[in-house]
C-alpha cells in the first residue's frame, strides 16, 4: 500500500519545495511589474499553479527556475495588458519596518513612490524588460527568452525604458 | 560629426550593443563631450534601478502562508477537474496482464500468418489420382485404373507436353494430314 501512496507524497514534497524556494522572488517580480500586493498575490498563485501543472518540467532545477521566471512576467503582462492598469497605491498601507526611525521610513517611501512613478509611464514590456535587465541584472537574451521575442525587440524595449525613465527623472529635478 | 542617437547611447549605458556598434559608439564617446553627458544621464538611470528591488514592508509570513496553501487548492482542483489523467511517470506500461494479452496477441497473429501464407497443397499424388504422358496421349490413373485421352495418329515429333504446377498435363499435337492443332488438359484433381 506504502508503495502506491509514496510516489504521490513525494509529488507534492517536491512541489511545496519548488514553492517555498521560488516564491519570493517570483513574488517580488511579478509585484514589481503590477505594483501592487494583491494583485501580484493573485499572480503568483496562477504562475505557480500554471509551472506545477506542467510538473514534467521541473526535472533540471536551472531550467525550471528560467522556465517560471518566464511564466511569471508573461502571466503579469499578459494581467496588465487585460486590465490596463499597474497602480503602486498599496504600498503606503502596509505596515511599516522596526528599527527605522520615521524620518528614514517617509524618505524610503518617498523613494520608493518616486520610483514607481516613473515605472508607471512604461508600457508593460517596457517596464519588464527594464527591471529583468536593470533590476534583476539578467543578460539581455535571458530578459528575450523571459519575454518571448527577438534580441532586437528586447534592445528595443529595454532602449525604450531607459529613454522614458531618464527623460522622467529629469522632469521630476525641474 | 554625426551623433548617436539616444537608444544607441540608453543601450550603451547598459552594455547592450553588439560589439562592432559598442567600438564605433565608444570611439565617438572619446571625443564628444555632448554625447558623454547623454551617456551619464542614461547611466545615473542604471545607477538607480537597482532601488526597485526594494519591497513594500508586507507581513511576508502571512503572505507566503497565504499563497502556498491556494496553489495548493488549486493544483487539488485541477486535479479533480481531470480525473481521468494519471502522470506518464506514474503510469506503468508493461503491467503483467498487459504483457499476456499483448504476447497472446502477437502469438496469434504469427500463427494465422503462417496459416494464410502457406495452403496445405492440393497434391493430386497424394490422392492417389496421377495424371501423366504416354506415346498415345495422356493418362489418368487412380488405384490401378486407368483412363486415356488419345490422340490417335499423331507422330511423337508432332506432339509437345508440357505439366502443371497442379499436377495437370497438357499435351498439343498437328495432324500431319490435315494440319489441324489439337490441344489437350488433363487435370489430376
Amino acid at each position: 500500500m506504502s508503495e502506491v501512496i509514496e510516489p504521490g507524497l513525494e509529488l507534492v514534497d517536491r512541489q511545496n519545495r519548488f514553492v517555498s524556494e521560488h516564491l519570493r522572488r517570483i513574488f517580488i517580480q511579478i509585484y514589481r511589474i503590477v505594483g501592487n500586493v494583491a494583485d501580484a498575490q493573485d499572480l503568483t498563485q496562477e504562475a505557480f499553479i500554471k509551472a506545477l501543472q506542467h510538473q514534467e518540467q521541473l526535472k533540471d532545477e536551472q531550467k525550471a527556475a528560467h522556465w517560471l521566471s518566464r511564466i511569471a512576467t508573461n502571466t503579469a503582462i499578459d494581467f496588465l495588458r487585460r486590465s490596463g492598469r499597474a497602480s503602486f497605491c498599496e504600498l503606503d498601507e502596509a505596515p511599516q519596518s522596526q528599527g527605522e526611525s520615521p524620518e528614514q521610513l517617509l524618505l524610503r517611501s518617498e523613494q520608493r513612490n518616486y520610483l514607481e512613478d516613473g515605472l508607471r509611464l512604461l508600457s508593460p514590456r517596457e517596464r519588464a524588460a527594464l527591471l529583468l535587465r536593470d533590476v534583476e541584472g539578467l543578460p539581455a537574451e535571458e530578459v528575450a527568452r523571459q519575454l518571448e521575442c527577438s534580441m532586437a525587440t528586447v534592445r528595443s524595449h529595454i532602449a525604450n525604458a531607459r529613454k522614458k525613465f531618464r527623460l522622467y527623472m529629469e522632469r521630476r529635478k525641474r | 560629426m554625426k551623433h548617436p542617437n539616444q537608444a544607441t547611447l540608453a543601450l550603451h549605458a547598459g552594455g547592450d550593443l553588439n560589439i562592432l556598434a559598442r567600438w564605433r559608439t565608444g570611439r565617438h564617446l572619446a571625443q564628444c563631450a555632448v554625447c558623454r553627458d547623454e551617456l551619464a544621464a542614461f547611466e545615473a538611470v542604471r545607477e538607480i534601478a537597482p532601488e526597485l528591488r526594494e519591497i513594500p514592508e508586507i507581513p511576508w509570513q502571512r503572505l507566503a502562508a497565504e499563497m502556498k496553501a491556494n496553489i495548493r487548492l488549486g493544483l487539488e482542483a485541477g486535479e479533480c477537474v481531470r480525473p481521468g489523467e494519471k502522470p506518464l511517470r506514474e503510469t506503468r506500461w508493461f503491467t503483467g496482464a498487459r504483457t499476456a494479452v499483448a504476447f497472446a496477441s502477437m502469438v496469434a497473429l504469427v500463427v494465422t500468418g503462417l496459416v494464410l501464407e502457406r495452403p496445405a497443397p492440393r497434391d493430386a499424388a497424394s490422392e492417389g489420382r496421377v495424371a501423366e504422358t504416354t506415346a498415345y496421349g495422356i493418362q489418368l490413373s487412380e488405384d490401378g485404373q486407368a483412363m486415356g485421352l488419345l490422340h490417335a495418329g499423331a507422330q511423337e515429333q508432332n506432339v509437345t507436353s508440357t505439366v502443371s504446377a497442379r499436377g495437370g498435363v497438357r499435351e498439343r499435337y498437328v495432324d500431319p494430314e490435315t494440319g489441324y492443332v489439337t490441344i489437350n488438359n488433363v487435370d489430376a484433381q
